[in-house]
């Protein structure tokens, strides 16, 4: 929800108006949002919040291997929910507390994601979508089938909320102050792992991931690292979603819910952190601010998704559009400055 | 000796491998000509079997007509779902922009928020739950061919479907159209160059595509008696991975591949409960990325 000061290669965009942004929506997210919802004080508009917030959190977690290292991920949804089963199970047969579950979900999740890598991560463009979706679909199926284990389309019943070291937070201000501060801790964290050399060399990935690999950037493994984080920060949501609403079922993280993730990093614009919160907010509050429409809010989301491919092939914020304006500039650039037989062929920019 | 219950899986998997076969062909058109990956594909397959529903209740044909009906939707809802979702992406015919992984990657989620509209469409329309076909259209009329208990819709998928098929083959290599689609797909900037209408090729391709996939869907609503919003997805996955298995540009792989998919599906089925049959698939599809990322049957690609 915030560190918009880092956005992209900002460098001289000045130092002196960097801390507002961020201070803001601190303000709004711990102050303004609270008092609000306390003064209206309906259960559903905290759940309706923290629902959002669980998502912002989802979507800039997707934001990390599709927007910034460009990898398609068609599977998100699935590493939520291993998130989400790791911490009802451990809260429903072990007894353990939300202190103890939410860093051993995002480990758990971030496991598993690193075992499916490990065959799949050679794969390129369509050919990764493509495993990443059976991948996804196959943890589903043994949510749904692994009935001993996971009680199947039951589901779990979620016994405990949150809590701080055997201190009780599971009123509805306090669940949503864990909430957005874990969420808040989360984007931050995600930010800076996006926003860093690091992030750049996801970014040369995206570019040109033959060329990074001739100039020496490790492709495999950075993106197994950025798949294995960003499934980390989907189960730290999943842990979230589970103590939250104190019951889950695989329903929850089937396919449509990834590419549910996926509209908004891409409605948002692709490669933009501040885009996919964006993206995230507008289509989590999109459909509830339409409920008067009824059946039509799920045609929206479609709908949306649709309209914001066809218009803004970019996104709101995408940074791809900004790094395709630079680029044709210094195309332009260089074709006229080329010797004289050679103009109009263009060096190396395509 | 055999057990005639397997061979009476092995027939369900036939048919269960045909509809995938023409589910599988379409998209492997597609992809041929476009490079791309139609994600509404099961959306048209849920079309057709909801054209022919309509129909069905609406004037009681004969099934021959229901199925020709569910073709005639099947080709309309190709011509405007590539209109709709693919088209706006070829504004731009550059070399550099038909190679660019964003345009390919941005008709990808075109289709995909297509098929989400449609399949919401329905489920407004028709309701989440499932449409029963009239008893009397389904088509598992018991026939008895020596010790295994075969029924009239094994007969008829396997009939539409091998009719199609030797259509396809006539169309792509007799006919004027079927050279224009071959040659997009080998080439596209050539074909251009040499005078053939591109975009009307790309969208016969899409038309001939989509009529395959409606009619799996129909006669899949035929065989199993129920029509619902969702039916399309696990078909479509199922054709996908037929085609990625098969090598992503042929044809005969794609149906060996979808036969191959069918039949161990519903040989698996005796062997663990039927929720996990689907991991079939997908299992299959992650082995060949690993161990055959050329597909079993394709030509040798640069990069997978």
């Amino acid at each position: 929800m915030n560190a918009f000061e880092t956005v992209a290669p900002a460098g001289h965009a000045g130092r002196r108006r960097g801390w507002l942004v961020p201070a803001l929506i601190l303000l709004l997210v711990f102050a303004a949002l609270p008092a609000l919802l306390a003064g209206f004080d309906r259960g559903y508009f905290y759940q309706i919040a923290n629902l959002a917030l669980i998502f912002v959190l989802l979507s800039a977690s997707m934001h990390l291997v599709t927007g910034v290292a460009g990898l398609l991920h068609l599977g998100h949804a699935a590493f939520y929910g291993v998130g989400a089963y790791t911490a009802a199970l451990l809260t429903s047969k072990l007894g353990l507390g939300f202190t103890v579950t939410l860093p051993l979900s995002g480990l758990v999740a971030a496991l598993v994601a690193f075992l499916v890598a490990l065959p799949t991560m050679r794969l390129v463009s369509i050919y990764f979508a493509v495993a990443t979706l059976a991948i996804g679909q196959m943890l589903y199926l043994v949510m749904l089938n692994w009935v001993d284990f996971t009680k199947g389309p039951n589901g779990i019943i979620v016994t405990r909320g949150f809590e701080l070291f055997g201190f009780s937070l599971s009123g509805r201000i306090a669940t949503y102050y864990t909430v957005a501060a874990v969420v808040t801790l989360s984007v931050v964290a995600i930010s800076r792992l996006s926003h860093s050399y690091y992030g750049n060399a996801l970014r040369s990935i995206r570019e040109d991931d033959q060329c990074a690999d001739a100039m020496g950037v490790r492709t495999v493994r950075l993106k197994m690292e950025a798949f294995t984080l960003s499934a980390f920060f989907a189960g730290v949501a999943g842990s979230l979603w589970a103590h939250m609403t104190g019951y889950i079922s695989p329903g929850d993280f089937k396919f449509s819910e990834s590419i549910l993730i996926l509209a908004m990093v891409v409605v948002g614009g692709l490669g933009s952190l501040p885009g996919a919160i964006i993206g995230a907010l507008l289509l989590i509050l999109l459909p509830e601010g339409l409920r008067g429409l009824g059946d039509f809010r799920n045609i929206m989301v479609g709908l949306v998704m649709f309209l914001s491919i066809l218009l803004l092939p970019k996104g709101l914020l995408g940074e791809v559009s900004a790094l395709r304006l630079v680029r044709r500039q210094l195309g332009a650039a260089w074709r006229h400055t080329g010797d004289g037989e050679r103009k109009g062929e263009g060096i190396g920019w395509r | 000796m055999f057990d005639p219950y397997y061979l009476q899986q092995l027939a369900i998997g036939l048919s269960l491998g045909m509809t995938y076969a023409l589910m599988a062909i379409g998209f492997t058109l597609i992809f041929g000509v476009l490079n791309v990956v139609n994600f509404a594909h099961g959306e048209i397959y849920t079309l057709g079997a909801f054209a022919g529903l309509v129909l069905i209740s609406a004037t009681a044909p004969p099934i021959v007509a229901v199925i020709l009906g569910a073709l005639a939707i099947g080709a309309l809802a190709g011509f405007s779902l590539e209109r709709l979702a693919f088209k706006p992406f070829r504004r731009f015919t550059d070399e550099a922009s038909l190679k660019s992984r964003a345009m390919r990657e941005s008709t990808l989620l075109s289709s995909l928020a297509v098929s989400i509209v449609v399949r919401e469409a329905l489920e407004i329309v028709f309701g989440s739950q499932m449409r029963s076909i009239p008893f009397e259209y389904l088509i598992n009329t018991p026939v008895r061919v020596g010790p295994v208990i075969l029924v009239t819709g094994d007969f008829i998928i396997f009939g539409v479907a091998a009719a199609m098929l030797i259509g396809l083959q006539y169309l792509l290599t007799r006919t004027r159209v079927g050279l224009a689609i071959r040659a997009v797909s080998n080439n596209p900037l050539g074909a251009k160059y040499v005078g053939i209408d591109t975009d009307r090729t790309i969208i016969t391709t899409f038309v001939v595509g989509s009529m395959m996939g409606a009619a799996a869907g129909i006669l899949m609503g035929l065989y199993y008696g129920a029509v619902f919003p969702a039916m399309g997805f696990t078909p479509g996955i199922k054709a996908f991975v037929a085609m990625v298995m098969g090598g992503l540009s042929s044809i005969p792989g794609a149906v060996i591949c979808a036969l191959i998919l069918g039949i161990s599906e519903s040989m698996a089925t005796t062997f663990v409960s039927s929720g996990w049959s689907d991991m079939v698939a997908y299992g299959f599809l992650i082995l060949t990325l690993i161990f055959f990322p050329n597909g079993l049957f394709g030509a040798r690609r640069e990069r997978v």
